[in-house]
């Protein structure tokens, strides 16, 4: 297999976002793209997938009207906090009703925002969910709003379902929606800019992190840019609306041209810079590609393409899980999971429902180093080998050791004994690996069930170099036994180094 | 010693690259020699800190009973104790399942700090214990723990150096890692199970899985992950060989938390550089049928924590460590309809060693005779960390807290 990383020279530029041709598509190259664009590769998901085309599959898992369910508690909670909150400033209250209030409210925002967390972690459990919200993922990686500074769940809610409505968008008008979402116009100060005191906060980052990179606008830009994003404001705590009072109608230069830009002017000039067409490129191989950098002829072609194409998604996505270069056989199983990445596998491969207990899940996924929504600072997790030191690498293997250990009820606190009868009620309770289910593949001989399992697990690369010592570890399937090791096999194999990878 | 690189292009960049393919040929050689390797001198007047969570909130009240105080017989009906307390002073008594601490008391080796708990307390068991765990105020958020904050300030400088002949930072019992122990930087952490034969490196679960990773793996993150999950091992390995040729100088009852706190004991006999361990013991929410149960948890927590000490003490190490309790909350003063609690506020805590100055430390709660209300702390658990990071660790409090608290003088 050639795992030399391509060079114009080896690979041509013009070859490398043409599709794949109909032969390459077969088990290994349906297994890597199911991987990066969801998080597992099941056989079942397999031949599915290769009854159809990377390009179609992207077309469906991308279709308009994707809605995370949002819990009734959630939706009283947005229609009647907007009327708490005015009440608790209220006149004639004294300090003490005041604070009591607030921390009512502060209390109710915490225990919605873990549920919202648990919601999403079921949804995005389901495999048809899986590519798209992978995908939002990668959004909110770019437009980073952070729980810790912005704890409305309704707004959180709301940003994330609009840049789940965004993936059908062009970039440009995402970014534009993005600016008037309230969780953003708060997080980056927008709501504080004003035309006398200038707040750039905003203005830098959709420069920096948003679209073009540093390096690619001046510090006069920015100051400029920042006096077309005023007047943008949030009423009854979560809707935008927009204050032309505020806004500042005089003139301004960014990039070189001058007008009385308003915000959505500023966002379209800045599509007109050429790092705009590269820099989500760049990002989008960072995520799903490679961690490596991948020579500029390429990213440069897939630019002018996609600018031909008015920088529209729904063309990038296809264009690029589809093309050629995707499918490089030196970019596939070296990509580290991230911590959702694994999880979310785990329960895919070994058909598991998330475990229904907010300590397991939300806590487990902070000590992996993903937070739900808490990402580090506005510039998100760095991805790839940054999930790895001896913490986060502990932290997976006691969560593979938690998906098949017992479950010990008595020792569960009364919440989680709540929520796991809900979560059997919902038909959701099969959250750990029983020894039932192992018994089951115990008719095969070692060498099946090693490649068996390698081939079921682990990417193509790593395959060739764990049969062998699988097969030593499970030893004869008929003896006594044999089910514990196979346990131990199974156990080891999801904490090897190659299942950390896709 | 060797700094490892902390990332993959570091690793693929540096020596550290050339030093892994020399030995990912001769894994098994690098595990076996490193495992016997000589650890370098360890500081052996090292003060240690071990904390003991008591998980689902521990009824304060009927830890330490107000035995003269009509109100706590009135909120307590069925739940009230009043045979068989074991004396503190003239109006104070520890449940009589804490036969063992009482007698640390007596002999001054135990320190109860009273109605411990933080401003605007949180109800929920997984925001209580974050609150706790982060040492944050009850509406700020954090991610880092106490601790790692502490690792953070202490070792400046030395980031984690993943390297086979280094002790962790910090050791925990238990199958999840300790939030209080999550850290900007990258430390060596370590978890072990508070069961199960350690065979010498037999267990067939960890058999396999260094079989595994003694697989030729792919360059890149396959080597980097390999090479990172080799180290952990190698402290595995350690770890295991201490605890198996370990002898226990008393006899520990067969208690999960019991069990957990031999294997700690045996850590700090071998003088492991490591100076924090966390242990866990669950089962206090208690909601229903609160009088057996919690006679059964605290008999483990007493029993335990005495052979504990007394361990400790016949092998001279008892002047280098303290063993600290907490709880995410305490429970409601009045008793609820099913024989139990429900979660309230402020608790007391314990901290035991034979440096501590021994006694009863804080206010007393006040109780009130309306049932829905809770107890109003009357120290803040900042303190109580405050006092352990600048008067037994020796760091300083106020950059790992972010403020100043007043201290609790146990130490």
């Amino acid at each position: 297999m050639n795992t030399v990383s391509p060079t114009p020279d080896t690979f041509a530029v013009k070859d490398a976002w043409k599709t794949l041709p109909r032969g390459f598509w077969d088990i290994g190259t349906a297994q890597h793209f199911l991987r990066r664009v969801g998080f597992s590769a099941t056989p079942e998901a397999v031949t599915s997938a290769l009854r159809s085309s990377p390009g179609a599959y992207i077309e469906t898992a991308f279709k308009e009207g994707a809605v995370l369910p949002r819990s009734e508690e959630l939706k009283t909670f947005t229609d009647e906090a907007p009327a708490r909150y005015l009440n608790m400033y209220k006149k004639g209250k004294d300090a003490e009703t005041k604070r009591e209030l607030r921390r009512e409210l502060q209390r109710e925002e915490n225990e919605l925002f873990r549920s919202f967390a648990m919601d999403w972690f079921y949804y995005v459990r389901e495999s048809e969910n899986s590519a798209r919200e992978k995908f939002v993922m990668f959004l909110q990686d770019i437009f980073v709003v952070e729980q810790q500074k912005i704890k409305d769940p309704p707004l959180l809610y709301a940003m994330q379902q609009m840049l789940r409505d965004g993936t059908t968008l062009s970039y440009p008008e995402l970014c534009k929606r993005v600016s008037r979402e309230p969780a953003m116009v708060r997080y980056l100060d927008l709501d504080k800019n004003t035309a006398n005191k200038p707040n750039e906060n905003f203005a830098r980052e959709l420069f920096e992190l948003f679209t073009l990179g540093e390096g690619n606008y001046t510090e006069d830009d920015i100051k400029e840019a920042s006096r077309a994003f005023t007047g943008y404001r949030v009423m009854r705590r979560y809707k935008y609306y927009q204050s032309e009072k505020l806004q500042d109608e005089t003139e301004k230069t960014v990039f070189g041209e001058t007008g009385k830009w308003d915000g959505d002017d500023v966002i379209d000039l800045t599509f007109k810079q050429p790092a705009a067409r590269t820099f989500l490129i760049r990002e989008l191989i960072k995520f799903y590609l490679t961690e490596e950098a991948v020579d500029e002829a390429y990213i440069e072609a897939l630019g002018e393409q996609w600018a031909d194409n008015q920088f529209s998604l729904p063309y990038l996505m296809k264009t690029f899980f589809e093309s050629r270069l995707f499918f490089h056989p030196a970019y596939r199983g070296n990509m580290v999971k991230s911590p959702v990445h694994f999880y979310i596998g785990l329960c895919q491969d070994l058909r598991l429902d998330v475990a229904p207990f907010q300590t397991r899940v939300l806590r487990g996924m902070s000590t992996m180093g993903q937070a739900f929504y808490n990402p580090p600072n506005v510039r998100g997790w760095l991805y790839g080998e940054y999930w790895i030191n001896s913490t986060t690498i502990s932290a997976r293997r006691q969560l593979v050791d938690y998906l098949f250990a017992n479950l010990n009820e008595k020792k569960l606190n009364g919440n989680e004994q709540r929520a796991l009868s809900a979560a059997r009620k919902a038909g959701r309770g099969n959250f750990l690996v029983t020894n039932e289910r192992l018994k089951q593949v115990l008719s095969l001989a070692s060498d099946d069930l090693a490649k068996h399992f390698t081939t079921y697990f682990i990417t193509a690369p790593s395959r060739p170099n764990y049969s062998k010592s699988l097969e030593e570890i499970i030893g004869d399937t008929s003896s006594e036994g044999s089910a514990k090791r196979v346990r131990f096999a199974i156990i080891a194999l999801l904490q090897s180094p190659a299942y950390n990878l896709s | 010693m060797q700094n490892l690189p902390l990332t993959r292009r570091e690793f693929v960049r540096g020596a550290g690259g050339l030093g892994f393919l020399a030995f990912s040929g001769v894994a098994p050689a690098f595990l076996a020699r490193s495992a016997m390797a000589q650890t370098p001198a360890p500081e052996r007047d090292r003060s240690i800190l071990v904390i003991v969570q008591l998980a689902g909130g521990n009824d304060g009240l009927n830890t330490v009973v107000p035995f003269t105080d009509d109100r706590y017989y009135n909120l307590r009906p069925t739940l009230g104790l009043k045979n068989n307390l074991l004396e503190l002073n003239d109006d104070l008594a520890l449940h009589p399942a804490c036969q063992s601490l009482h007698e640390l008391y007596g002999e001054g080796k135990l320190s109860i700090v009273q109605n411990v708990g933080y401003p605007n307390p949180n109800r929920s068991h997984f925001r209580s214990t974050e609150i706790w765990e982060t040492a944050s105020d009850s509406d700020t958020f954090q991610r880092e723990g106490w601790l790692g904050r502490y690792f953070d300030n202490d070792c400046a400088g030395s980031p984690e150096t993943e390297s086979a002949d280094t002790d962790p930072a910090a050791i925990h019992v238990g199958d999840m890692i300790p939030q209080s122990y999550l850290s900007q930087e990258s430390h060596s952490l370590f978890g072990m199970k508070p069961y199960g034969k350690f065979d010498r490196g037999q267990d067939p679960a960890d058999l396999a899985y260094e079989k595994l990773l003694q697989a030729d793996h792919i360059e890149g993150n396959a080597s980097y992950l390999q090479h990172t999950m080799m180290n952990t091992l190698v402290t595995e390995r350690r770890v295991e060989k201490i605890i198996s040729k370990y002898k226990p100088q008393t006899t520990y009852p067969g208690t999960k938390l019991a069990q957990s706190l031999k294997r700690v004991a045996a850590l700090i006999h071998a003088d492991m550089e490591t100076r924090v361990y966390f242990v866990s013991q669950g089962g206090y929410d208690t909601h229903a049928n609160q009088l057996n149960n919690h006679q059964r948890l605290l008999t483990e927590l007493s029993t335990s924590m005495s052979a504990f000490q007394k361990d400790l003490t016949a092998h001279s190490k008892d002047d280098q460590v303290i063993t600290m309790t907490f709880s995410e909350f305490g429970r409601r003063p009045a008793e609820n309809g099913s024989g139990g609690t429900d979660h309230g506020t402020a608790a007391p805590l314990f901290v035991m060693g034979s440096k501590v100055k021994g006694g009863l430390l804080g206010q007393t709660p006040e109780l009130v005779t309306d049932a829905t209300k809770d107890l109003k702390y009357s120290t803040d658990f900042r303190g109580v960390y405050s006092s352990v990071l600048d008067k037994w660790l020796e760091a300083d409090s106020s950059k790992i807290l972010g403020d100043k608290y007043e201290h609790v003088p146990f130490v």
